[in-house]
């Protein structure tokens, strides 16, 4: 059978292409609009609070805590088959924004609703996609 | 849309069950000529038909949205034809549509219909297509996340704010397939109904989903014929009139849903709907609850306020939903137990609602079924519909 084995990459947006050149650089940027204070994520072309264009970026500490988490162990795509077992999670920033992501570098029986996790870079085709792993204490 | 203005007053379906033989075009005919004769009408009475989109097949989607349906059955009375996606709330947007027409004077029938199957997609289109549609292609596809790690994700957070256990929300399956059992359409119709431990002896595919928490594909269809409530009435045939309705938008994007918001849009829809049909949920005859996957039943459950806050699982345990438990609930098994028939599942679950209302359920009828509070979902869950439906205007 003929699978797309290829792994994916974003399909960005103009107004998401600094997202993902910050995470390049190391950077956990959030969408922000100047007139009306907004922290917006995903990053939007208007501001979906005002509809403000007056969009700029702060960083984010890239510390949060998982919210939730699934670890897949079978019946993922065949292109990720070889990175099972794998753990999603969704995890709120400080800064008040929620996503998903990967939780990496712990055993997936480690992971607990409410671990305070920090951002790492995950290279793939050029893009860096924000994972988070557990923090030490 | 107000309360009483259309009723349901013929139903047609076929097995839900994999067998590529049976072309959409056999479905097609089988169900709408069954759902016509069901309701006493001629063809030519027919003057709209309203398709729920069938998803991943764009060869069949595109004959029916151009118009080949009526034609092709011959109903020579049709004034318009019209296909609609909304994924698994297509066909409450069927019968808004149908309303709408019969409403306004397009048409005084109308037949809403749905096939599917999935036995003819190439295995390759269907993982491709159901890879990616409801999940967001630039926050979420490229971390491999599925349907399944969606349900995961929701199911891990309410088992750790309610404490519900394993076992209850294995229990879900137990029940539904309960009533999936005794069900001659669904494609578990016969077949021993799995108990909590064999649900959990299956393979873990993400965490807390097994094997037999999730759904098998299966080809199906089924048709419904809907007319003004007037006319229902004065044709003096059992019937499913449309009392209330009500419905909140989430989110198109998985983790832009916020869980409170959303048990939040489950209690008000139904409330809002139940205050629509003039009534309570104590007189509610059956929840005929459409979500999908097993694992959200218990929240649906307590967001109805059928079951106290944190007990949901433990009612499904208990058997209360079960055949033969004192709370009548997805009497086809929804999803896991009529078999995932795309967004049929809520097609033929409006089918289960009307034929309860008609008194036709067979084994699985329940008794004095006077109202019905009837959801349907689209995508991975960025609405809710809630209805309300009884055997009277």
């Amino acid at each position: 059978m003929d699978f797309d084995m290829k792994k994916p990459v974003p399909e960005t947006q103009p107004w998401s292409e600094k997202f993902w050149e910050g995470t390049k650089q190391g950077k956990l940027l959030i969408q922000f609009c100047k007139d009306c204070s907004s922290k917006i994520f995903y990053p939007r072309k208007f501001c979906p609070e005002c509809w403000s264009g007056n969009l700029d970026w702060i960083e984010a500490s890239g510390k949060a805590k998982i919210h939730t988490f699934s670890t897949a162990y079978s019946m993922v795509e065949p292109k990720f088959m070889d990175e099972l077992p794998y753990t999603i999670a969704y995890v709120d920033l400080e800064e008040g924004i929620r996503m998903m992501t990967r939780i990496v570098q712990c055993k997936p029986e480690e992971i607990k609703i409410g671990m305070d996790v920090e951002v790492v870079f995950h290279e793939r085709e050029g893009f860096m996609l924000p994972y988070f792993r557990p923090v030490k204490k | 849309m107000s309360k009483g203005k259309i009723a349901i007053i013929g139903i047609g379906e076929v097995p839900t069950a994999n067998r590529p033989e049976r072309t959409h075009w056999d479905i097609i005919y089988d169900t709408c000529m069954e759902a016509i004769r069901d309701s006493g009408l001629h063809k030519n009475d027919i003057e709209g038909v309203i398709s729920v989109n069938p998803m991943a097949q764009p060869k069949i989607a595109a004959e029916i949205a151009f118009g080949k349906l009526p034609e092709e059955l011959g109903l020579k009375g049709c004034k318009d034809t019209v296909i609609c996606n909304a994924g698994g709330a297509s066909t409450s947007n069927c019968l808004r549509m149908a309303e709408q027409w019969i409403t306004s004077g397009v048409a005084k029938a109308v037949i809403v219909q749905h096939v599917t199957l999935h036995s003819t997609i190439p295995l390759v289109d269907q993982i491709n297509f159901f890879a990616k549609a409801g999940v967001d292609l630039q926050w979420e596809y490229p971390y491999g996340t599925t349907y399944n790690i969606i349900m995961g994700l929701i199911a891990n957070r309410y088992m750790h704010d309610s404490g519900c256990t394993p076992q209850e929300m294995a229990s879900v399956v137990t029940a539904l397939r309960s009533w999936a059992a005794r069900d001659p359409n669904s494609f578990f119709y016969g077949k021993d109904v799995p108990s909590v431990e064999k649900v959990l002896a299956s393979d873990l595919l993400n965490t807390p989903l097994h094997k037999r928490e999730s759904n098998v594909l299966g080809d199906g269809g089924c048709a419904m014929v809907v007319v003004s409530a007037k006319d229902a009435k004065k044709m003096k045939k059992p019937a499913a009139y449309k009392l209330g309705e009500s419905v909140r938008y989430f989110s198109g994007t998985c983790v832009m849903r916020d869980f409170k918001k959303v048990q939040e849009g489950f209690r008000v829809t139904a409330k809002e709907a139940l205050d629509q049909a003039g009534i309570t949920k104590e007189d509610v005859s059956l929840w005929n609850v459409y979500i999908a996957y097993p694992l959200a039943h218990p929240i649906m459950a307590e967001a109805l306020e059928v079951a106290p806050p944190g007990q949901g699982g433990k009612y499904f345990l208990q058997g209360r939903m079960s055949f033969g438990g004192d709370i009548p609930w997805s009497t086809i098994g929804d999803a896991p137990g009529r078999g995932h028939t795309g967004s049929g599942v809520s097609a033929a679950t409006y089918v289960e609602t009307a034929r309860q209302l008609m008194g036709k359920a067979g084994e699985r009828q329940v008794k004095g079924c006077r109202y019905v509070y009837q959801n349907t979902s689209g995508g991975s869950g960025f609405n809710n519909i809630a209805t309300i439906w009884g055997k009277e205007s």
